[in-house]
């Protein structure tokens, strides 16, 4: 029973580890103007064109876009000021976290 | 006495001005007669609406991020979807119209124009992405005149392209990539239409203005805010953005006024008529793109309540 507990134990362990190692990167980039579609699907569409983004989502009420990439992938704040300048805004700040 | 004189032809020349700027409402009030839709992917639901157009009996909305339209009756009866499968698979559908018995839309993502026949079959795409003649980046409207030739808000590329029925490049306004202040130049255009008598309205979306050109292509008159230059703001007869237009039946024009969550009506020299529009309650607005039946009927795609709203002048 105790080898077992340990076994299931391990592998949870590991499980867990995979699959925090298996995690991306989000990225939160403060923009204003979003509001507006033509404006938000801009970078969106740029965005969710660039090799390892996995994802991108809105939040209005924070003037944020939310970009989630894939394991191993980083973006340099330099390459979305790019992105954001290239869809027409102005990237505030970019704060990010992994996931 | 020669001071005074001056002053006394300053002063009116800026309370005639005013007048010109702040017009007031020339009609009795459009009335909301119902709306319909709401958040959701089901049909009959809408997941941002972006785009509205209208045949004698049908309504059509792009439902964007649905990847679809939708096609109602004048009333809201839902009637079938077309693009959302198969070829021809719109990726985000903005402005639309009907012309000459097919669906024009501008797909935004795939930057083409998608062709179909009312009933939704696939006709053919028109463009490709880039920024040469004859291709786009994020077409965000588009016109049809009577011979077939197309009329493109190309977004991104700054300039409104024609092209003949088979994509063929003709001619273009603006120049490309280059965004401009003054007549003939654009700053992110969103949407065309037509009159019957050939006369373009270009909807020109972040100089908050609308710009004409005549049958001919010439640039005829502009109006939006003071002198029609970037000026935003909520008074009558200004914009915050414009997202879309359409003429109505006695050629009046009607405007989708994104930021100030309205539809403006103008003749088409550009006197202000009326305004009418639900106030926004979040983040995002409620009229992005405008339609106008043979009876005056105004269809109007509120994008944060993800819904149509129908409009009726008084009687």
């Amino acid at each position: 029973m105790g080898v077992n507990k340990l076994i299931l134990l391990t592998t949870i362990t590991l499980l867990w580890n995979a699959s925090l190692l298996a995690a991306g990167t989000q990225y939160n980039l403060r923009v204003d103007g979003l509001s507006c579609p033509f404006c938000a699907y801009g970078i969106e569409k740029k965005l969710i064109r660039t090799e390892g983004v996995e994802s991108v989502a809105f939040d209005l009420e924070k003037g944020l876009v939310i970009v989630k990439v894939e394991e191993g992938v980083a973006l340099t704040e330099g390459q979305l000021k790019q992105l954001v300048d290239d869809a027409g805004f102005t990237l505030r700040s970019v704060s990010e976290q992994p996931l | 006495m020669f001071r005074l004189k001056w002053l006394v032809v300053m002063v009116g020349a800026l309370l005639l001005s005013s007048c010109a700027w702040f017009p007031s409402v020339k009609e009795p009030p459009y009335q909301l007669v119902k709306t319909w839709g709401g958040k959701g992917g089901t049909p009959g639901l809408f997941n941002e609406p972006t785009g509205v157009a209208v045949s004698k009996s049908e309504v059509f909305v792009s439902d964007s991020r649905n990847g679809r339209i939708q096609v109602f009756d004048l009333d809201g009866n839902f009637q079938r979807l077309l693009g959302d499968a198969g070829t021809g698979k719109l990726e985000r559908p903005m402005n639309l119209v009907v012309a000459n018995g097919e669906l024009y839309v501008a797909d935004y993502f795939n930057d083409v124009i998608q062709v179909y026949t009312r009933q939704g079959q696939f006709v053919r795409a028109i463009g490709k992405p880039g920024a040469g003649p004859g291709e786009f980046n994020a077409p965000g409207g588009v016109a049809v005149a009577s011979n077939g030739d197309l009329f493109i808000a190309d977004f991104y590329n700054q300039r409104i392209q024609q092209l003949d029925a088979k994509g063929g490049f003709i001619r273009q306004w603006g120049t490309s990539g280059e965004t401009g202040v003054w007549a003939g130049e654009f700053n992110y255009p969103t949407d065309v239409a037509i009159a019957p008598d050939g006369t373009r309205y270009v909807a020109d979306g972040y100089n908050d203005r609308v710009q004409v050109f005549s049958p001919n292509g010439d640039f005829s008159h502009k109006w939006g805010g003071p002198l029609a230059m970037n000026i935003f703001g909520s008074f009558n007869g200004w914009f915050a953005t414009v997202t879309g237009l359409s003429v109505g039946p006695q050629g009046n024009i009607f405007v989708a006024d994104f930021y100030n969550d309205r539809v403006q009506k103008f003749t088409p020299e550009g006197k202000f008529l009326n305004a009418f529009g639900i106030p926004a309650q979040g983040p995002t607005h409620t009229a992005i793109a405008v339609a106008v039946t043979e009876d005056g009927t105004v269809f109007v795609a509120d994008y944060a309540n993800h819904q149509i709203q129908k409009w009726q002048p008084s009687e």
